[in-house]
């Protein structure tokens, strides 16, 4: 199958803290990836330096065989939901997803993804009036609006309640059925195990555990993920 | 284009929302021109000329929006959405910086054209005002003006770090435009070193210009304000499109 995204030893340091430190990955199209780690473990500096935000120290990265230092044509079909959502302080909900899909070729139509997503009758709302789940929403609507080949999302249901977060897994997983890939990352392994196919667990940058989630299981002998989780992660308590 | 129309758009809302601009660009040089009409009327400029004070101060009159819009406004708000995190979203998109300035640039250039309109129009409707010179010739002093002074915002916003050291870069270009280019205080009456000093600001060419454009006099030198004014566009936008920060 078709490597969508491609990263091989990325290295980034910021001073003398080594971030990311020789870490590969490769996603295949269809396919969910998904990055784990405690917090400061280097999963937002990888997704950074993957889309290009960042420039990492060392390394080579390509996503749809493009450069994305090089070519921004690449984000014509690349969504992304990063940790931290900036926007406009006036803006309205309907203002912030037409200014996002006027940038793209083909957008998806934000209308019928903001009822998708249960923000339908919230059109109309200043976005910093949103609640914090809603706003997250908004987020993975923006990320989906382009109608991407690959979808980055950081730390995808954060602030979601238990309803929202089993809908938002059912609309990805229709959409990585109909070929869509996702590289995600996230601090709940339940939804890791009910999303992801592979997935890379990062302990101060390095990567401790490449596989899927059954293998992980396997590794550490545990029955649970979350388990298997924080003792592949080192964070098992004593 | 569709890109960059729903931009503008949007953008130009968002901004009217946010009112500073309204009153800074808009409402502040009217309530200028309100004063002096009430001061002076149509009284002449001086014993013997054959224009009013007012029509004498259209120029500067004119230059207060645009400094407001180029120097203020233009600076803090591409800073502002660097230090909100909205241009790290709209890097991973495919709009190019380019374009983006460009959206932000042309707002305070619709701004700065309500407020000449408004000026001309309640100038005239109040006490006279008309050009005596000759359309073309100001309307051009206007646009390289403006061009210029927008250019050298869009490049302070461009590379200031963040809002604070934008407002800091901001304010040490506003004020001392604003006070000695001849927007506020008039140019002849500053001592000649003085006027020597403030000749560099692109601000001070693009006055003279306006004015003597306004009242159909001869300026002193055509070359000197045009070559200023078009080499700080040229150079500003070129370098702020060229280090142009997402983050």
């Amino acid at each position: 199958m078709e490597e969508i995204i491609k990263a091989e030893n990325l290295t980034k340091a910021y001073g003398t803290l080594l971030a990311v430190d020789h870490v590969s990955l490769w996603v295949k199209r269809g396919t969910a990836f998904g990055l784990l780690g405690a917090n400061g473990a280097g999963k937002s500096t990888v997704i950074e330096c993957i889309l290009g935000v960042k420039q990492p120290d060392g390394g080579t990265v390509s996503v749809l065989s493009l450069d994305p230092r090089k070519d921004r044509r690449l984000f014509q079909q690349v969504g992304v939901q990063f940790q931290e959502c900036g926007y406009q302080p006036e803006i309205k909900v309907s203002e912030l997803c037409e200014e996002t899909a006027c940038l793209y070729k083909t957008p998806g139509d934000w209308r019928r993804l903001c009822e998708k997503f249960g923000l339908g009758d919230k059109t109309g709302v200043l976005v910093k009036n949103l609640s914090g789940g809603q706003r997250q929403r908004l987020f993975i609507v923006l990320s989906l609006l382009p109608r991407p080949q690959v979808v980055f999302l950081d730390e995808l249901t954060t602030g979601l309640d238990a309803k929202a977060r089993r809908d938002v897994w059912k609309i990805l997983k229709e959409l990585k059925d109909s070929g869509l890939t996702i590289f995600l990352t996230s601090h709940f392994m339940d939804e890791v195990e009910a999303l992801c196919d592979e997935i890379c667990i990062l302990q101060k940058g390095r990567a401790v555990f490449y596989g899927t989630v059954a293998h992980a299981k396997e590794k550490s002998g545990c029955e649970n993920f979350e388990d298997a989780y924080l003792k592949l992660s080192g964070e098992e308590m004593e | 284009m569709k890109a960059f129309c729903t931009l503008l758009k949007n953008e130009l809302k968002l901004n009217i929302r946010n009112m500073n601009m309204v009153i800074f660009a808009v409402i502040l040089p009217l309530a200028v021109l309100v004063i002096l009409g009430l001061l002076y009327g149509t009284s002449p400029a001086a014993d013997g000329v054959g224009y009013t004070f007012l029509e004498q101060s259209m120029g500067a009159l004119c230059s207060i929006s645009i400094c407001a819009g180029g120097l203020m406004g233009l600076p803090l708000v591409t800073a502002e959405y660097r230090e909100r995190k909205i241009l790290k979203r709209f890097r991973v998109t495919p709009i190019s910086p380019g374009m983006l300035l460009a959206v932000e640039f042309l707002i305070y250039v619709l701004y700065t054209l309500v407020s000449l309109s408004l000026l001309l129009l309640v100038s005239w409707l109040g006490w006279g005002v008309h050009l005596r010179g000759s359309w073309g010739g100001f309307a051009l002093s206007w646009l390289l003006t403006v061009l210029s002074t927008l250019s050298i915002g869009m490049m302070a916003g461009g590379i200031a770090r963040n809002t604070k050291s934008a407002s800091i870069i901001a304010c040490v270009l506003y004020f001392p435009m604003l006070i000695f280019s001849g927007a506020t205080l008039p140019f002849e009456a500053m001592p000649e070193t003085m006027q020597k000093i403030v000749r560099i600001f692109p601000m001070t060419q693009g006055i003279q210009l306006m004015k003597s454009a306004f009242l159909g006099l001869t300026a002193e030198s055509l070359a000197l304000p045009i070559v200023v004014m078009l080499g700080v566009t040229l150079a500003c936008s070129g370098i702020a499109v060229k280090c142009f920060r997402w983050e």
